[in-house]
């Protein structure tokens, strides 16, 4: 059994931190799973939207950090637009994405973490999305070589691709933009005031 | 002629390179400058913002913004995507100091910001007149109706992006009904398409795309319609694939705005590229073409 007084108090930091960055109280969601009955990924979540928010509300931060929701959420924030209590929950959950990512937490969405590395490495490279080489490297780095190859010969046929990669002619430039960002989990700096209005 | 810096982003000079071209069409034959933003950049998409808790997803637009503001006063990102992110980094840089910094340091110099962003239904509701283009259009598109589909991130958030009505949007109506189209009411008409999950998580586009789709036979329409190249990729280029994953047997035609424009002006669907497009529209190109025969 839990104990939820424990909990509570373990997890307080930890919630308060994400409410901070978020800007929103994770204690006035009223359990009433609009967002969830909105949602259109839920399916694919270990738990919904409401369930998520009341974890955070009993201190069991870890486990939503550690979510397949946190990861799989599509921040196309149907669920903020919804909450009654207007709550942005989508906010809510792409906070603890990135306090998750700073927490240098292991990621269970292998695929997803493929992708968005070989996206962010083509556009260092390039400057530009080659979608081409993105599909192929993505596809070997996930040893999953036949996915989407059946939309190839189609692709191929409407003359949609540049066999070429298309460059930023300042590439010096773009390569200190991802320098800046270091390479690595840099959160955005927070403004100083205002944060969370 | 009013000019506008172009933003066309990675999109529209591949996979929606028809987006592109009818684009560059409609603003022709109404007199639109536009100028391709010089050297442009990605603008970060979905993968920036997402994986390193912001500050890459507002450093690769914040160039474009930073180059847009050496020319015109405004610049038109047509993709809807882009467009957020343009959004997004110019509400961020504004309000936040300590970006900046971060941004400059990489720029090298102060950055430019405050370049008016737009999308391609508000440059196009500022520049054409409803009556001029019922003018132009003489009804070509009677008979048809179109699901105009905005999805999220055109209008979500809504104190970022600030545009049209963030759960029921109507800016597209106004100069598609000029046509001659009728809107029907289209509940699904911001519900998300899946997004990036193509590749990584297909089981959530296929379901999230097929609820759209199959809203819209619900709603009685013969073509979706969208500025976004994404949902675009998510319902048309993945339509076999929702097909194949449902057991459906959909046929459902989706059109960039400035393509059912175009068509509205009496150009060929070759000239718009909307042969380029997965799912055939040819009974509606004909259904086209059959009304204008009769009459």
């Amino acid at each position: 059994m839990i104990n939820l007084s424990r909990t509570v108090t373990e997890g307080a930091p930890l919630v308060a931190e994400i409410e901070r960055r978020s800007g929103q109280r994770v204690s006035a969601c009223l359990q009433c799973g609009r967002c969830t009955s909105t949602c259109v990924a839920a399916h694919a979540f270990d738990f919904p939207p409401h369930r998520l928010m009341h974890m955070l509300q009993i201190g069991l931060v870890q486990e939503v950090l550690a979510s397949r929701t946190a990861q799989l959420c599509l921040d196309c924030m149907t669920c903020s637009m919804r909450c009654p209590m207007k709550i942005d929950v989508a906010g809510v959950i792409e906070t603890a994405k990135a306090v998750a990512d700073e927490a240098g937490l292991r990621d269970t969405e292998r695929d997803l973490r493929l992708f968005r590395r070989e996206f962010l490495r083509n556009v260092r490279r390039h400057g530009r999305l080659h979608e081409t080489s993105m599909l192929l490297r993505y596809n070997f780095a996930t040893r999953k070589l036949t996915n989407d190859i059946s939309l190839v010969p189609l692709i191929l046929r409407k003359r949609k691709v540049h066999l070429f990669p298309p460059k930023v002619k300042n590439l010096r430039q773009m390569r200190r933009i991802f320098r800046e960002i270091n390479g690595d989990a840099r959160p955005a700096p927070e403004p100083e005031t205002g944060a969370g209005e | 002629m009013t000019t506008y810096s172009y933003f066309p982003g990675c999109s529209l000079s591949s996979s929606a390179i028809e987006y592109d071209t009818s684009f560059r069409l409609v603003a022709r034959e109404f007199g639109i400058g536009i100028d391709e933003l010089e050297d442009w950049n990605c603008c970060g998409a979905s993968p920036a913002p997402h994986h390193w808790g912001g500050a890459l997803g507002i450093l690769l637009p914040a160039r474009n913004l930073h180059i847009a503001g050496a020319s015109h006063p405004s610049v038109v990102a047509p993709c809807a995507g882009c467009f957020n992110r343009l959004k997004y980094a110019q509400h961020e840089l504004g309000r936040n100091p300590a970006l900046r910094q971060l941004t400059e340091r990489a720029l090298h110099e102060p950055v430019r910001y405050d370049t008016e962003v737009i999308n391609a239904v508000e440059l196009l509701n500022r520049e054409i007149a409803p009556e001029e283009m019922a003018a132009r259009a003489q009804g070509r598109l009677e008979g048809i109706s179109l699901g105009t589909y905005y999805g999220c991130v055109l209008v979500r958030p809504p104190e970022v992006v600030q545009y049209d009505d963030p759960n029921d949007p109507v800016e597209m109506e106004p100069l598609l009904k000029a046509t001659g189209a009728e809107i029907p009411h289209f509940p699904f008409k911001t519900e998300c398409c899946g997004s990036y999950m193509g590749l990584p998580k297909k089981e959530i586009v296929l379901k999230a795309s097929q609820r759209v789709i199959e809203s819209a036979l619900e709603s009685g329409i013969d073509a979706l319609v969208t500025v976004c190249p994404l949902c675009h990729q998510n319902l048309d280029l993945r339509q076999g694939q929702i097909n194949a994953a449902f057991g459906t047997d959909y046929h459902l035609p989706v059109l960039y705005l400035t393509q059912a424009i175009g068509l509205a002006l009496g150009h060929s669907p070759e000239d718009l590229g909307i042969d380029a497009h997965a799912v055939d529209a040819g009974a509606l190109i004909s259904r086209i073409r059959g009304r204008r025969a009769a009459s």
